[in-house]
């Protein structure tokens, strides 16, 4: 795999986020705006309990962004474009996984500068900071899988946008800020936002060490699902999603 | 096996495509030397574009095969793409790129060295002038700047053969004249060119040679003169409507 492509691939779709105003708004606008109604809609001692969440919510919605690119890209050609050039599906795919995983990491960090003006004191310190960091990427990269998956079955951008919507209520209302009862948790433990939430509520809300088992069992089986989901995602999209 | 041997920069042999009962392609067998630039016309839906689909990559072929630069499209697949450059009918750039970004980017997606890129890319825009212009964002182009653009990026890299398919639709006379030389100018560089157009008096000016298909198959082949003589036509135009016409007219 040839850095140069990649690197090329990454920078693209930065400018692409930066450049145009939709994503741009998507990008930005709405986590901040989402983090402050939550904080204003519940006082800052039930938001503390929320944050984590929302972090985690930041990294679900970047399923929409995925889908909508894939598909953008797909509708004015640019994909059959790239895939005549000697560009690998690996260059290709690598890409969009460390553009969007960043794109995820500048949203969370959105939604944790927003959270600290509203209040949220978290727990854990550095190296709690550096785990919940390893966490959102892992989740970043399950948004992507998602995404590639939506892409495939959306035949426009337009109808990516609302199908991305399967995936990313049932992550956002059973996996992330939503208080689970006992059926809701049941459903619950198949969604990878599940076991991010757990794992950033670990850290930041009980201030669990790093040798707590807990928090690598939540990482170990969300890096299996998100191991599953993009690969599930970029077979479906390789074989069905490019034309 | 190397067909570049024999100085063919794409041989079709037997090829056939098909598309659940569609038949795209049926039975073709062309041979286009290097360095050749190479008319492919025919009406709409003849089997124009899916044949050059075939030839870098993008569709597989039902039957037959095709070798480019001597590589085997069933089987070498990424050896063909280093060689080959291809301008798609409809402009695939990316919009809120500027018109120079395009082309580092697609220069880099083509492995092409930094300082190579910077190089060729001065070089084309000003042999089309094209630089004031590819400073600027996509998005506001107009149609004849997105089909200049549109060529440019698939031959950054500059490739050993260009599918050029309909690179001159919508544009002014005027810009269309323009890469006509420039077309003219590739084929002086010895490049293999494939053009598809629909505007039959480009073909008869720039091509070396003519193909004529339809319901994917070759119903004429030779140069403009030898097609024009052979139908008594007085122009390649006349040749495409007597030949594609007839077919209508017998219902073939």
């Amino acid at each position: 795999m040839k850095k140069q492509k990649t690197l090329a691939l990454v920078k693209m779709e930065l400018k692409k986020i930066i450049r145009e105003p939709a994503y741009l708004f998507l990008m930005i606008l709405f986590p901040a705006v989402l983090t402050l109604v939550f904080g204003l809609a519940f006082g800052s001692t039930q938001f503390n309990y929320m944050a984590p969440g929302l972090f985690a919510y930041a990294c679900i919605f970047i399923i929409m962004i995925v889908a909508q690119s894939f598909s953008d890209d797909r509708e004015q050609g640019l994909l059959k474009r790239i895939n005549i050039t000697p560009t690998t599906s690996g260059e290709f795919m690598g890409s969009h996984i460390i553009s969007n995983t960043l794109l995820s990491i500048f949203q969370v960090a959105i939604v944790a500068v927003c959270s600290l003006i509203i209040g949220f004191r978290p727990e854990g310190g550095a190296t709690g900071f550096l785990l919940a960091f390893a966490l959102i990427i892992v989740l970043s990269i399950c948004s992507v899988g998602f995404g590639l998956i939506t892409a495939t079955v959306a035949k426009s951008a337009g109808t990516a946008t609302g199908l991305s919507f399967i995936f990313i209520l049932p992550q956002m209302f059973f996996g992330t800020f939503v208080p689970l009862n006992d059926a809701t948790r049941m459903i619950a433990y198949f969604l990878p936002s599940y076991y991010a939430t757990d794992a950033l509520n670990l850290i930041f809300l009980e201030g669990a060490p790093l040798t707590e088992l807990a928090i690598w069992i939540d990482l170990g089986i969300l890096s299996i699902m998100s191991i599953v989901i993009i690969l599930i995602g970029i077979l479906l999209f390789k074989k069905y999603g490019k034309a | 096996m190397d067909n570049t041997d024999n100085g063919f920069g794409i041989v079709i042999k037997d090829l056939v495509k098909k598309y659940e009962n569609i038949i795209a392609v049926n039975g073709l067998n062309l041979k286009i030397k290097s360095g050749e630039l190479f008319g492919l016309l025919g009406p709409n839906g003849a089997g124009k574009t899916t044949t050059i689909n075939i030839l870098n990559g993008l569709v597989k072929p039902t039957k037959g095969t095709a070798f480019v630069a001597g590589y085997d499209v069933r089987k070498d697949i990424n050896n063909i793409k280093e060689l080959i450059g291809v301008c798609p009918q409809e402009a695939a750039l990316y919009k809120f790129l500027t018109g120079r970004e395009n082309l580092e980017l697609f220069g880099n997606l083509n492995g092409m060295p930094k300082n190579k890129i910077k190089e060729r890319m001065d070089y084309l825009l000003e042999l089309l002038d094209f630089e004031e212009d590819s400073r600027r964002k996509v998005k506001g182009y107009s149609g004849g700047m997105l089909r200049k653009l549109n060529m440019l990026v698939a031959l950054i890299h500059d490739p050993k053969i260009a599918f050029l398919d309909e690179p001159t639709v919508g544009m002014d006379p005027r810009a269309r004249r323009k890469v006509w030389e420039f077309i003219g100018f590739l084929k002086n560089q010895n490049k293999t060119v494939i053009l598809t157009t629909h505007y039959i008096e480009e073909a008869e000016a720039l091509s070396d040679r003519v193909g004529i298909i339809d319901y994917g198959e070759l119903i004429a082949l030779g140069t403009p003169k030898e097609l024009m003589e052979k139908h008594e036509a007085k122009n390649l135009e006349e040749v495409f409507l007597k030949i594609t016409g007839r077919r209508i007219l017998e219902g073939i």
